[in-house]
């Protein structure tokens, strides 16, 4: 099994390690559960908001669609939302594999007055050069976003310069808007999608 | 991005939104030859049919692919019949027939009345029966990205991801022939389009580069390689045929300027093309007789007549940068010569072509100015440039917007003969019409 992996040992970074608003305060997660004697006074660890919750959960995403009103969204809400997507072939989140890192979001405001149409750049970091998942990672990242985000974002993933043998093709592909929407037809990749999305813990 | 020249004259006004719409992305919309209905290609696997009378909803076509339809088409010189061609991501494309019904103002009201009555439902049901789902077009590996007609309605090219560019011929009613499988390009065709009075064909790609084919003795081939975009060419226009009035039209043409229009006679509608680059190009073919005449005289027909399919096309022009995101769709207008274009920033910016002020030195910092490569020496010194007329932001409010084209306005609001709408088709699923106001 572990043989027909593109990186059978890839560098895992502790969830404690991952940024996040609520680490302040919490000075080891441990994963083993616990002894049970602080659990109560030490806050369980989690993300500020689930996008999968009901839309009736304070902390989902509320659709700015009806009242127009602007939601601040900043980049740790997006590493929020792709940090827990599963890695195709392990069994871990890109986050704690850091193929996607907060210092790689990038959020861009409206250009004039009159547009509302902002831009969130994500750059994955593969785990190896050759990966040849980059593009499924890719596509799963874009997708999280599409579907979490207002629709004022566009969203652009792109390969972390410098990380990856195909670069660039695989940065074309996850940039065409026909080609993303043909490859969510396809009931096998949305399988493999499906499973990615499913959060990984 | 500031423009030098724009302060546009013109302001895109919302007409109406078409009702009902779909509820999930609409890929495209096409306006009918003759008739005054549009088809609307969504990812719905569904086409609605729309009057531009009435602004609602005629038909829903069903039933016919299995996954997104992206593109359609409509065959042009039909008589007494309408047919429409659809692309799909299923790999398949689609003929659609229906009989004309009456004369077409009449018709139009008549289906707006009972499309009202029935609310939707009934009548869409009944409407249905009224499109026969005739042919299936099979042979493409992977989605169809697009369909086009030729200008005489003989010819039916489609264009894939699988890289290749089909031509079909209609042989007789219901019988379609491949006439030949082009697979030049190296990477998705994203769009095919005809030429407007040759049988030339031209598809843009993935790979970057637009290319244009042609019948030689039998064989469709490629005669043109047209490179210069730096990403994927979205959608292609050919310039419509009698364009050339809108600068003829000026007084006092100078004698250079005169040279121009002739040159651009002979050498036939131009092409134009705009891509996830954020550039729209307008590219013209060298005049043929000179190449031919200079290069070989007597001698060797079969040779020459080898070389004289090829064809020699050049960047002319740029039209000036304004979408900050990919540029999907565009359009040359029938009636007005202007070019109207869109984009993922969701705007919807309308250019037109004018003589250039005649100036020495060239400003290389403007927009819209004449390339480098466009011949110097040997043609003309007069020049056109393009301007934006008028611009519009969040045509879809926040949602990108997937094509944009001209259609000639049919409510009861037409203002003058010939007076044209421009018609988006959006993320949102929408399909608005809108009019272009002076001021």
């Amino acid at each position: 099994m572990e043989e027909n992996k593109d990186n059978a040992n890839p560098i895992i970074l502790s969830a404690s390690d991952l940024p996040s608003r609520l680490r302040e305060g919490v000075t080891k997660e441990r994963k083993d559960g616990g002894t049970g004697l602080f659990d109560g006074l030490i806050p369980a660890y989690g993300y500020p908001y689930d996008p999968f919750e009901l839309p009736s959960s304070p902390s989902a995403i509320s659709s700015d669609d009806e009242n127009e009103v602007v939601e601040a969204i900043d980049e740790q809400e997006v590493y929020d939302l792709i940090a827990t997507i599963c890695d195709p072939e392990h069994p871990l989140s890109l986050g704690s594999l850091s193929v996607v890192n907060l210092p790689d979001i990038h959020i861009t405001g409206p250009s004039s007055p009159r547009s509302k149409i902002s831009t969130v750049l994500v750059e994955i970091t593969p785990t190896i050069t050759h990966c040849s998942l980059a593009t499924v990672i890719g596509l799963g990242v874009r997708v999280r976003l599409e579907q979490a985000l207002p629709p004022r974002f566009r969203v652009d993933v792109r390969i972390k310069e410098g990380t990856h043998s195909t670069a660039d093709a695989v940065n074309k592909q996850l940039g065409d808007k026909e080609r993303v929407a043909a490859a969510l037809e396809n009931g096998t990749l949305m399988g493999v999608l499906r499973k990615m999305l499913s959060t990984c813990e | 991005m500031s423009h030098p020249y724009t302060i546009p004259s013109h302001q895109i006004t919302p007409l109406a939104t078409l009702t009902p719409s779909s509820t999930t992305r609409s890929w495209q919309t096409q306006p009918h030859p003759t008739l005054p209905i549009i088809a609307s290609a969504s990812s719905d696997k569904t086409v609605r049919i729309y009057s531009l009378t009435s602004f609602t909803l005629l038909s829903n076509i069903t039933g016919g692919h299995k996954r997104s339809i992206r593109s359609c088409a409509w065959k042009p010189n039909t008589k007494g019949e309408s047919v429409l061609a659809t692309g799909s991501f299923d790999t398949s494309a689609g003929i659609w027939r229906r009989w004309d019904v009456e004369g077409e103002g009449v018709r139009s009201e008549y289906d707006f009345t009972r499309a009202a009555k029935g609310d939707g439902s009934d009548g869409e049901e009944e409407d249905d029966e009224e499109w026969r789902f005739s042919v299936i077009l099979d042979g493409h590996e992977s989605e169809i990205k697009g369909v086009a007609w030729s200008a005489g309605g003989q010819y039916l090219a489609t264009c894939s991801r699988d890289k290749s560019v089909w031509i079909w011929e209609e042989l007789e009613e219901d019988n379609f022939e491949t006439v030949a499988v082009l697979q030049e390009h190296e990477g998705d065709v994203k769009c095919v389009t005809w030429h407007p009075q040759e049988d030339l064909l031209a598809s843009g790609s993935y790979d970057d580069t637009i290319r244009l084919y042609r019948e030689d003795l039998d064989d469709w081939s490629c005669v043109a390689v047209l490179n210069g975009h730096g990403a994927t060419v979205w959608s292609l226009a050919f310039e419509p045929v009698g364009n050339k009035k809108w600068l003829s039209e000026v007084e006092g043409l100078s004698g250079e300027q005169q040279a121009l229009l002739e040159e651009r006679e002979k050498s036939g509608s131009r092409l134009i093309s705009c891509s996830d680059d954020k550039s729209i190009r307008v590219w013209r073919r060298r005049p043929k007789e000179e190449s031919v005449g200079s290069n070989h005289k007597g001698g060797m027909p079969s040779i020459l007549r080898t070389n004289s399919i090829e064809e020699d096309w050049y960047e002319e022009a740029r039209l000036p940068q304004t979408h900050e995101r990919a540029i999907y769709a565009l359009d040359w207008s029938k009636k007005s010569g202007m070019v109207v274009s869109t984009g993922s920033d969701g705007k919807i910016i309308v250019y037109k072509e004018r003589w250039k002020e005649s100036s020495p030195t060239t400003d290389t910092a403007k927009d819209g100015e004449q390339l480098p490569d466009a011949p110097t020496q040997d043609s003309p010194t007069a020049s056109t440039e393009w301007y934006v007329v008028a611009e519009l932001e969040g045509g879809h409010d926040v949602f990108e917007i997937n094509h944009v084209c001209w259609a000639a306005r049919r409510d009861k609001d037409k203002r003058f003969e010939d007076e044209e709408v421009i018609i988006s088709t959006g993320d949102d699923g929408e399909v608005k019409v809108w009019a272009l106001e002076q001021g």
